[in-house]
């Protein structure tokens, strides 16, 4: 074995994933080469110096807008589909056209007299339309029409505490794991809410799934709610708890002590 | 830890391919931590690392119908990640600030007892995290690849266009360039001192 040959066999020699052969071979060539020896050795400091940086954690509301993105990709999927079948049948396109025709005539009679306080009152009831639509999806039997309740949630603006309500409601007691977890992260702009804030910690106690679990424990964190503090210890004293979870509720407790 | 060889996530892409985007989710899940620190690791700011990681996914649902039946998830994502990080890198998007963007000191109490000895751990792996910033982006990279990201070396060879055992060099030399730089930064520092 040349010196070159050496170099290829250190990093799986630090990895401890060398094999018997290759390890007898490598360990020859080292009990002969000084400068491999102390190359090899340095090399494994630095090595275990770079496992010891660490773990840097994304905040709660990357999940939230990869969440809501794929509500979106999904929405304009089940759109391309209707539209493909309507497509394709003639009496839908002429009923599409003459709908079209209708509503270009209706948009153009209400611009024609429209004022200021006719837009915003428009707007208003847009937003309290929005506020119906989620909370009427978080009530449907179909998961991912929930899932769609929850997005729903996310965007509408100044949300009022129906929707507070009903989001912690689909935490406690939504059976899917994906509606519960896209709750804990729409959650998060009700964060100044100490309802939210307690709700997050009691969800915390009932909840069953690791991924639930570790979702809640990172937005308590964030929140830096410290008086989850003793949930979080309750938690911790459960003997069957999973490890991942064990894991980062040990650092919760760590960051909000 | 790392899902990086596992060969559900193959399966689970299948689904994402054949339509049921909703599935992503599940890849979302097991990969969304382990990308972050990739671009944290590559010098980025966490705002911006979150950005990229965003925005790897939302390519994975535009290209799913290039992820071909019978190939292997962990290296077609991370040549998203990295054709990603490059596009951040061309529109200034992306820019290393050696040892700034990125603080490591762990506010978490230790259960060291001696304060000096914490702090003495901290200058060092803040020395290390800057060593790592300051090498050439090659370097930087394969080290990234290999010791954080748990990918193999024949994973690393297809994305780096590469043989194996080149990768393995190169990775060695990466580990010692890192050595070389920290004993830089240390001087310098003992110098000021």
């Amino acid at each position: 074995m040349n010196c070159e040959q050496a170099q290829a066999y250190f990093v799986d020699l630090w990895r401890e994933a060398l094999d018997a052969p290759s390890r007898a071979e490598l360990e020859q060539h080292l009990a002969e080469c000084e400068t491999c020896r102390s190359e090899c050795e340095e090399g494994r400091r630095t090595w275990q110096a770079l496992g010891e940086l660490r773990a840097e954690e994304p905040s709660a509301r990357l999940r939230t807008r990869f969440y809501g993105e794929l509500h979106e990709a999904e929405r304009q999927r089940r759109r391309r589909e209707r539209m493909r079948g309507w497509i394709g049948n003639p009496w839908a396109s002429a009923a599409a056209a003459i709908v079209l025709v209708a509503v270009g005539i209706g948009v153009g009679r209400m611009t024609a007299t429209r004022d200021d306080s006719k837009v915003a009152n428009l707007q208003h009831e847009v937003a309290d339309m929005r506020q119906l639509m989620a909370l009427s999806l978080l009530e449907q039997q179909s998961a991912s029409e929930r899932l769609r309740g929850v997005s729903y949630a996310s965007t509408v603006q100044e949300p009022d505490s129906d929707v507070r309500d009903a989001l912690l409601r689909t935490l406690n007691s939504d059976p899917n794991v994906n509606v519960r977890l896209a709750a804990v992260d729409a959650l998060h702009r009700f964060a100044g809410s100490p309802e939210v804030r307690q709700g997050l910690a009691r969800a915390l106690a009932r909840e069953e799934s690791p991924l639930v679990q570790i979702a809640i424990l990172d937005q308590l964190v964030e929140l830096r709610e410290r008086s989850a503090v003793s949930s979080v210890d309750h938690l911790l004293r459960e003997p069957q708890l999973n490890p991942e979870v064990r894991q980062r509720a040990e650092w919760a407790v760590r960051r909000l002590q | 830890m790392n899902c990086v060889n596992d060969p559900s996530d193959n399966r689970v892409m299948d689904r994402v391919r054949e339509g049921e985007l909703a599935a992503l989710a599940e890849l979302f899940e097991r990969h969304h931590r382990p990308l972050f620190r990739y671009f944290v690791h590559l010098g980025g700011s966490r705002e911006t690392s979150e950005d990229l990681v965003q925005e790897v996914f939302v390519r994975i649902l535009k290209y799913r119908a290039t992820f071909l039946p019978g190939a292997d998830f962990a290296p077609w994502m991370y040549q998203i990640a990295r054709n990603t990080h490059t596009d951040a890198m061309r529109k200034r998007r992306f820019e290393v600030i050696p040892g700034g963007a990125n603080p490591v000191i762990d506010d978490a109490p230790s259960a060291e007892p001696l304060a000096e000895e914490r702090i003495g751990r901290r200058q060092e792996t803040a020395l290390l995290r800057r060593a790592l910033d300051l090498l050439p982006d090659d370097k930087r990279e394969i080290l990234v690849l290999s010791r954080f990201q748990n990918l193999k070396y024949e994973q690393i060879a297809a994305l780096l266009g590469c043989e194996v055992n080149t990768v393995k060099v190169r990775v060695f030399r990466a580990v010692r360039a890192l050595g070389q730089e920290y004993e830089r930064l240390a001087q310098q520092r003992a110098y000021g001192a």
